[in-house]
C-alpha cells in the first residue's frame, strides 16, 4: 500500500507539472496563430503526423487548441478556488472559533446556499452576469464558498475546543491571536487538501458551465466549449471529443490523485 | 494439574511501511486451570499482542505469529496449537472456550444492536440453542454477573446503559458459553472505568473463577491491580518478558531492576500514614532529587485562594427551537479555601465536577454564581481586560500531553507565549527566560526548537508545566495532569511538581481520580460527588478517618499495591452515581458541613 | 454527550415528536431562505433583467414595457413580496418562453428527473456499496487498491464526458438503447426506462465514484472498532461480523452521504438532460438559463433547492429511525 501510495502520489505530481508546464509555456511556445487558423481543406482530420490531436469542424488543429484550453481551464480553476479560500475562509474560522449567534446566523445561510446545486448556482450568476472568462470565476468561486466554510468551520470548531487553544486562552492570549497562532495552522492542512479537491471540482464545472454555452464563450479555446462542438460529429470524428475529454480527466486525476496523497499525510484522522 | 495454556517462544511481528516491527519476542509462560495469570506492563511492553495472539486476532490488527507454539488444552482434552489453527477451528475456540474481555467498554457493544442479539448470536452458533433457549440463557447471564433489571437490559441498545453495566454485558459474552470458557483473556478491563466500578468488576471476574474454576490471563498497567489479581505475574518489556514469578515474590522479592523500579513508582494507598507532609517518590536512579529535599520549611499559613459558595450549571437544550429544559448541575455551593505552598487535591470519579470545578476557578467556564479570591481580587467580578491581566497568577496543566500543546509551534514558541501576551520581556532576554525555565522542567535545551510530536508524553507533559510555570503564577490547576502518563514517568512529573513547589511556594488545585497519588501529593483534600464537596480536610484526616459514607466506599474501592492486602473478593455493589440534571425550577440545598475534626469538615446529609 | 443525558429525561416519543417539529420548523425557514437568495441572485446583481431577457440590441420602448409588466419599476422589496404572495397563493406566472403556466411545466418535468434520480442513485448505490465494503475488508491490499483507483477515475471524468461515451458505445455503436429523448411512462413505460437508461447510468457512475469511496472509509472506521473485535472474540465468522455487524452500523452514514450526493445530482442532471435531449427539470432549468426566462428561472431554481432541502430533511429523519441512538446534537 505504501508504494501504492507512493506511486500515486508521483503520478499525481508529475501530471500536475506537466499540465502546469503546459499552461504556462505553452501559450508562448506555440506559433501565434496555431490554435486559430482554420484549414478548410483538413476539416475534421484524424489525427495524424501533421495534426497529432487530429482538426475539429473548422479545421483548427486539436493539439494547439487543446494547450490553449489548459491555460484557460487553470486560470478559471485557481482564481475560482482563491475567491472562495478568500471568501469562505475568514467565514469559516470566526463562525467556528467564535460560535455562539454569530455562528448560528452564518450557518443557517450556508446551510440554504449549500440546497442549491454548486452547478445550478454557478449557472445562474453566470447565465444573470453574462457569460464570460471573469464571470465564470465569480460564478464557481460563489457557488463553492458555501461549501469550503462549511468544511472550514467543522476544523475551526474542532480546533477551538483542543486543550492547547485553552491553554493559551488561559494564559492570556487575545482570541485574534489564537485565530492566528493557533487554529489557523491547525486547520491549514484540512485547507490545503480541500482547495485542492476543490480546484478538481472548479476544472469540472468549468468544462460544464463551457459545455452548456454559459461558461467561456467562442472563440477562446476551452475545453468543455471543444467537448460541446464534438457532440454532433461523433460517429466521424470521437477524437473531437476524446482529446479534450482526456485533458479534462487527466488534470483532474492529477489533482484528486495529489489531494488523496496529501490527505493521507497532513490529516490522520482521514485514514 | 496440567497447565491449560502453554506459550512457547512467542514472537509476533507487524508489517509496517518501514519493513517488519517486532510486537514480541521469546515469551513463554503457562496458565494452569483456575489461575489468574497477570501480564503486566507499561505501554508499548507487547502485554496486549500477547493475548491478542492466543486468540489469533493479532492478525487482524496486521500481526504475525512468525514463531513459537500456544498450546491450548480444548474441551475435549486434546491439545491444540493456536498459532497453527485453521480459521475454522479458531472459530469453533473463540467465544466458545476462550472468552475475552476488552479495555473500552463504551465501545465494545455493537451501537445499533440490542443487548439480547448480541448475547445470543454467540450461543445460537456455538451451542446451537434455539431463539428461546438462547434469549432464556442470555438473562442467567446477565443475572450472573448481577446487572441490575436484567430483563429490561435484554431490550435495550448498547448507549442505554453505563459503562459499568457495559462491561459486564461484556463479561457475560465472554463468558456465554456453557458458563465455562476453560480461559478467560481481560485485556485492561478496567482501565477506562471509576474506581468503584473497578472494584465491582474485578471483584465479579474473580467470583467467576472462582465459581466455574476457569484460568484467568488478566492484562493490566496497574501494578496496584495485580497485587489484587494475580496468582502469578509475568513482567513485560520492549516486547519480551522481564520477569515471571508469584506474587508475592514479585512484590516482595523483585530481582529484576526494571521490576524494582516500576514498584517504587506505584504510590501504595496507606503508606503516607503518619506523614504530615507530602514527600517525593523515591525512584531508583534518582536518589539525586530526593536527597534535595529539604524538610518542609515551616510557614504561617497564609490564604492564596478562596472559593465560595461556586456554582456552576450547563444548559440542557432540547425540544422545539432548542431551549433549555433542564440543567446540569456540574459544581454547586462548593466553598473553600488554599493557603500559599500548599497543595488541595479534589478527587472523585468521572462527572462528578472537579474538573468543572477548576475551570471554573479560571473562569475558562463562566460560574454561574459564588465568588473566586485571589490575592484579595474576586475573579469573577473582572471585566474581560482585567481577566486577561489575572490570567498571569494562575495557569492550568492539563490531562492528555498530547493535545494540549499546539503540534505546529516550536517548543519555545509554545513556552514564551505568556510571556509575550503580558509584554514581560523580549529578544535575548525572553530566549533567556524560556531557557531558564526548560532547565527548571529538566528537558534539554536543544528541545527548545522541537516540535511536540519528537517528544514523549512525559516529557510534553514538562513542557506545558513549563508554559504554565512561564508567567510566575501564583495558583496552577494541575487537571489530571499526570493520568495519562506511564506510572515510571507519572512518579518523575509528581516528583518535579513537587520540587517546584518546595523551590517557588505554588500552590496546586490538583484535580484528580487516582487516591493513592492523591495521598502522596496533597496537604488537604476534598472529596466531591454530584457537584459538592462531601468531606474535605487535611490529608491525614481525610485518609485515616474517612466520614462520609461516599469518602468511605471510595477509599475502600481503591486497589493496594500490595499482595497481602486482598481486597476483592466478594461480589461488590455500590451505589450507582445518580444524575446530575435536574429541572430548571429544582432550587438545591446549600452545603452545611460538620467539622468532625480540626479543620476537616463533612457534608451533612 | 450531555445532549444525550438531557435525551433521557425525555421519554423516547416525545423526543421524536420534537424533533421532527424542530425540523420542520427550520424547513420552513430554510424556505423563507431560499427564496430570498433565488430572488437576490436573479436580481440584485448588477444587470437589467429585462435587457438580459431581451438582449442588448431590443428598442428602449419594448424594454420600458416589459419592465412594466414584470414590475419592475417597484422597489424590490415590493417586488419581492409580489413574487413570494403569488408563489404562495399558487400564482406562479408564466413562462416566457413556453408560453405556458410555469406550475403545469414544473409538474412534468419533474416526474421525468424523479425517474432517473432514482434509477441514477439506485446504479450507485448497487455498486458503490459492496465495492466499497471490499475494498475495506481488504484494506490497502491489491483489492483496495482496484476499487480506490476504479473510484478515483470515476470522479475524474466529467460525467457529460462519460455521457458522450454512453451515447458513443451504446447508442451509436451497439445501438442498444435510445440517444435522445424521454418517454411518458403512461404511454409507455418500457420505454421510459429505455430512454431513462443512458443518462442515468452516466450520472450513476460519476456518483458510485464518491459513494465507493465514502463507503471504504466508513467501514474502515467501523471495522477497526472494539466491538468489531468482540464480535470475532465470540467466534463468529468473518461474513457475519463484515455483513451483519459492521455494515449495520455502515448502512446509515452510507444513507446520509447518498442523500447529500441529491445536491450534486440534481446540479449533474442539467447537463445530462441537457446533453440526451431528455426532457426533465434540468432540460427545463437549462432552456430558462439559456434564453434567460427569468420568472421560469426563479421558480425553476427555488424549486430545485427546495426538493433537494426536502430529501435531506427525509434523510436525516431516516437515520433518526434507522440508528437507535437519537444523537440530536
Amino acid at each position: 500500500m505504501k508504494r501504492f501510495k507512493t506511486t500515486k502520489g508521483l503520478i499525481g505530481i508529475v501530471l500536475l507539472l506537466v499540465i502546469l508546464l503546459v499552461a504556462i509555456l505553452g501559450p508562448m511556445v506555440i506559433p501565434p496563430d496555431a490554435a486559430t487558423a482554420m484549414d478548410m481543406r483538413a476539416r475534421r482530420a484524424p489525427p495524424s503526423l501533421t495534426h497529432f490531436f487530429g482538426t475539429d469542424q473548422l479545421g483548427r488543429d486539436m493539439f494547439y487548441r487543446v494547450i490553449l484550453g489548459t491555460r484557460t481551464s487553470l486560470e478559471i480553476a485557481v482564481s475560482a478556488v482563491v475567491m472562495s479560500i478568500v471568501l469562505g475562509l475568514p467565514l469559516g474560522l470566526i463562525s467556528g472559533y467564535l460560535g455562539g449567534l454569530i455562528d448560528n446566523v452564518l450557518m443557517r445561510l450556508v446551510d440554504t446556499l449549500l440546497a442549491f446545486p454548486a452547478l445550478l448556482l454557478a449557472l445562474t450568476i453566470s447565465a444573470v452576469l453574462g457569460p464570460n472568462i471573469q464571470n465564470t470565476i465569480i460564478a464557481i468561486g460563489v457557488a463553492f464558498t458555501p461549501y469550503l466554510a462549511r468544511i472550514i468551520r467543522g476544523e475551526a470548531l474542532r480546533v477551538a475546543q483542543m486543550p492547547y487553544v485553552e491553554a493559551a486562552r488561559s494564559s492570556g492570549t487575545t482570541d485574534i491571536m489564537i485565530m492566528w497562532r493557533h487554529v489557523l495552522p491547525n486547520i491549514m492542512p484540512a485547507v490545503i487538501v480541500q482547495s485542492t479537491i476543490s480546484l478538481a471540482f472548479a476544472i469540472l464545472a468549468e468544462a460544464g458551465l463551457s459545455f452548456l454555452g454559459l461558461g467561456t464563450q467562442p472563440p477562446a479555446a476551452s475545453w468543455g466549449l471543444m467537448i460541446q462542438a464534438s457532440r454532433d460529429q461523433l460517429d466521424i470524428a470521437p477524437w473531437t471529443a476524446l482529446v479534450p475529454g482526456m485533458a479534462v480527466a487527466l488534470t483532474v486525476l492529477g489533482l484528486n490523485m495529489f489531494g488523496d496523497v496529501l490527505r493521507d499525510i497532513l490529516d490522520p484522522r482521514a485514514k | 494439574m496440567k497447565d491449560i495454556v502453554t506459550v512457547d517462544h512467542l514472537r509476533v511481528e507487524f508489517s509496517t511501511d518501514d519493513g517488519p516491527v517486532i510486537g514480541v519476542k521469546d515469551v513463554s509462560f503457562a496458565i494452569a486451570p483456575g489461575e489468574t495469570l497477570c501480564v503486566v506492563g507499561e505501554s508499548g511492553s507487547g502485554k496486549s499482542v500477547t493475548s491478542l495472539s492466543l486468540m489469533r486476532l493479532v492478525e487482524f490488527g496486521g500481526g504475525t505469529i512468525t514463531n513459537g507454539a500456544l498450546n491450548f488444552v480444548r474441551m475435549d482434552g486434546t491439545t491444540l496449537d493456536v498459532a497453527a489453527a485453521s480459521p475454522q477451528v479458531m472459530g469453533a475456540v473463540r467465544g466458545n472456550e476462550i472468552g475475552m474481555i476488552f479495555q473500552e467498554p463504551m465501545t465494545a457493544l455493537n451501537p445499533v444492536f440490542t443487548i439480547e442479539r448480541q448475547l445470543t448470536d454467540g450461543l445460537m452458533l456455538h451451542k446451537g440453542l434455539s431463539q428461546e433457549a438462547a434469549t432464556a440463557r442470555a438473562l442467567d447471564l446477565l443475572k450472573s454477573v448481577r446487572i441490575p433489571e436484567p430483563e429490561r437490559r435484554l431490550k435495550q441498545y448498547p448507549h442505554e446503559l453505563s459503562g459499568g453495566m457495559r462491561q459486564r454485558v461484556v463479561i457475560a459474552i465472554a463468558i456465554a458459553m456453557a458458563c465455562e470458557p476453560k480461559l478467560l483473556i481481560a485485556d485492561e478491563p478496567t482501565t477506562a472505568l471509576d474506581v468503584t466500578i473497578q472494584a465491582e468488576i474485578l471483584a465479579l471476574i474473580n467470583r467467576l473463577k472462582r465459581e466455574n474454576g476457569m484460568a484467568v490471563l488478566f492484562i493490566t498497567h496497574d501494578m496496584a491491580v495485580v497485587a489484587q489479581m494475580a496468582d502469578r505475574v509475568v513482567v513485560m518489556r520492549h516486547g519480551s518478558i522481564v520477569e515471571t514469578g508469584t506474587v508475592q515474590q514479585i512484590f516482595e522479592n523483585p530481582q529484576e531492576d526494571y521490576t524494582k523500579a516500576l514498584l517504587a513508582a506505584v504510590p501504595k494507598l496507606g503508606e503516607m500514614k503518619g506523614k504530615a507532609a507530602p514527600e517525593r517518590m523515591r525512584l531508583i536512579g534518582d536518589e539525586a532529587a530526593r536527597a534535595a529535599q529539604t524538610a518542609p520549611k515551616p510557614r504561617k499559613p497564609q490564604v492564596l485562594l478562596q472559593v465560595k459558595n461556586l456554582t456552576t450549571r450547563f444548559p440542557v437544550k432540547g425540544g422545539i427551537l432548542r431551549r433549555t429544559v433542564a440543567q446540569v448541575h456540574a459544581v454547586e455551593d462548593v466553598s473553600f479555601t488554599l493557603n500559599v505552598g500548599e497543595t488541595l487535591a479534589l478527587v472523585g470519579e468521572s462527572g462528578c465536577g472537579k474538573s468543572s470545578c477548576g475551570r471554573s476557578i479560571l473562569r475558562l467556564i463562566e460560574p454561574t454564581s459564588g465568588e473566586v479570591w485571589i490575592g484579595g481580587r474576586d475573579i469573577g467580578a473582572l471585566n474581560r481586560q482585567d481577566l486577561r491581566r489575572a490570567r498571569a497568577d494562575m495557569q492550568m496543566v492539563f490531562q492528555d500531553p498530547f493535545a494540549s500543546l499546539n503540534p505546529y509551534r516550536r517548543l519555545k514558541d509554545q513556552v514564551a507565549e505568556p510571556i509575550q501576551n503580558f509584554g514581560l520581556a523580549s529578544g535575548a532576554e525572553l530566549r533567556d527566560w524560556v531557557l531558564q525555565l526548560f532547565d527548571r522542567v529538566r528537558l534539554p535545551r536543544e528541545f527548545m526548537n522541537r516540535f511536540p510530536h519528537e517528544l514523549s508524553g512525559g516529557q510534553r507533559q514538562r513542557v506545558a508545566i513549563a508554559r504554565a510555570l512561564a508567567v510566575n503564577p501564583k495558583l496552577i490547576v494541575a487537571d489530571e495532569a499526570v493520568s495519562a502518563l506511564d506510572v515510571s514517568v507519572q512518579a518523575q512529573v509528581l516528583n518535579l511538581m513537587m520540587e517546584l513547589q518546595e523551590d517557588l511556594g505554588l500552590s496546586y488545585l490538583f484535580i484528580s481520580h487516582d487516591m493513592a497519588v492523591v495521598e502522596r501529593v496533597a496537604h488537604h483534600v476534598g472529596v466531591m460527588y454530584l457537584g459538592r464537596i462531601v468531606e474535605i480536610g487535611p490529608r491525614g484526616s481525610v485518609f485515616d478517618n474517612p466520614s462520609h459514607p461516599y469518602t468511605k466506599s471510595l477509599l475502600s474501592a481503591v486497589p493496594i499495591a500490595d499482595p497481602s492486602k486482598r481486597r476483592f473478593a466478594e461480589d461488590l455493589a455500590f451505589k450507582p452515581i445518580s444524575s446530575p440534571i435536574f429541572p430548571l425550577d429544582h432550587r438545591p440545598a446549600l452545603s452545611v458541613y460538620t467539622e468532625v475534626a480540626p479543620g476537616h469538615h463533612v457534608l451533612q446529609a | 454527550m450531555r445532549a444525550l443525558c438531557g435525551a433521557r429525561v425525555l421519554s423516547l416519543g416525545v423526543l421524536h415528536m420534537a424533533y421532527v417539529l424542530n425540523r420542520l420548523l427550520s424547513v420552513i425557514l430554510t424556505l423563507f431562505l431560499i427564496t430570498l437568495v433565488t430572488f437576490a441572485v436573479t436580481n440584485i446583481l448588477p444587470g437589467d433583467v429585462a435587457m438580459m431577457i431581451m438582449g442588448t440590441q431590443s428598442n428602449p420602448e419594448a424594454l420600458a414595457g416589459l419592465r412594466q409588466s414584470l414590475g419592475l419599476n417597484d422597489p424590490l422589496l415590493v417586488q419581492y413580496g409580489h413574487w413570494v404572495g403569488g408563489m404562495v397563493t399558487g400564482d406562479w406566472g408564466t413562462s416566457l418562453i413556453f408560453k405556458k403556466p410555469i406550475i403545469e411545466l414544473l409538474g412534468q418535468k419533474a416526474l421525468a428527473s424523479a425517474i432517473i434520480v432514482i434509477m441514477s442513485m439506485t446504479i450507485a448505490l448497487a455498486l458503490a456499496v459492496p465495492l466499497g465494503v471490499w475494498a475495506a475488508v481488504h484494506r490497502d491490499k491489491w483489492q483496495d487498491t482496484v476499487s480506490s483507483s476504479s473510484a478515483l477515475m470515476g470522479v475524474s471524468l466529467p460525467d457529460f464526458f462519460w455521457g458522450i461515451l454512453m451515447i458513443l458505445v451504446f447508442a451509436r455503436w451497439l445501438g442498444w438503447f435510445p440517444s435522445s429523448g424521454f418517454v411518458d411512462p403512461s404511454v409507455d413505460f418500457w420505454a421510459t426506462l429505455r430512454h431513462a437508461f443512458l443518462p442515468s447510468f452516466a450520472l450513476g457512475l460519476g456518483l458510485m465514484a464518491h459513494l465507493t469511496r465514502m463507503t471504504r472509509s466508513t467501514m474502515t472506521g467501523i471495522l477497526s472498532q472494539e466491538f468489531i473485535r468482540v464480535a470475532r472474540a465470540k467466534g463468529l465468522a468473518e461474513r457475519t461480523v463484515i455483513w451483519r455487524y459492521a455494515l449495520a452500523n455502515a448502512i446509515g452514514p452510507v444513507i446520509t452521504i447518498a442523500g447529500l450526493q441529491i445536491g450534486y445530482l440534481f446540479g449533474s442532471i442539467i447537463v445530462m438532460e441537457s446533453l440526451f435531449g431528455y426532457t426533465g427539470m434540468g432540460w427545463l432549468t437549462y432552456q430558462a438559463l439559456l434564453n434567460r426566462d427569468l420568472p421560469l428561472i426563479q421558480y425553476t431554481v427555488v424549486f430545485i433547492a427546495a426538493v433537494v432541502m426536502l430529501t435531506n430533511l427525509a434523510v436525516d429523519l431516516l437515520y433518526v429511525v434507522i440508528d437507535p441512538r437519537i444523537r440530536l446534537g
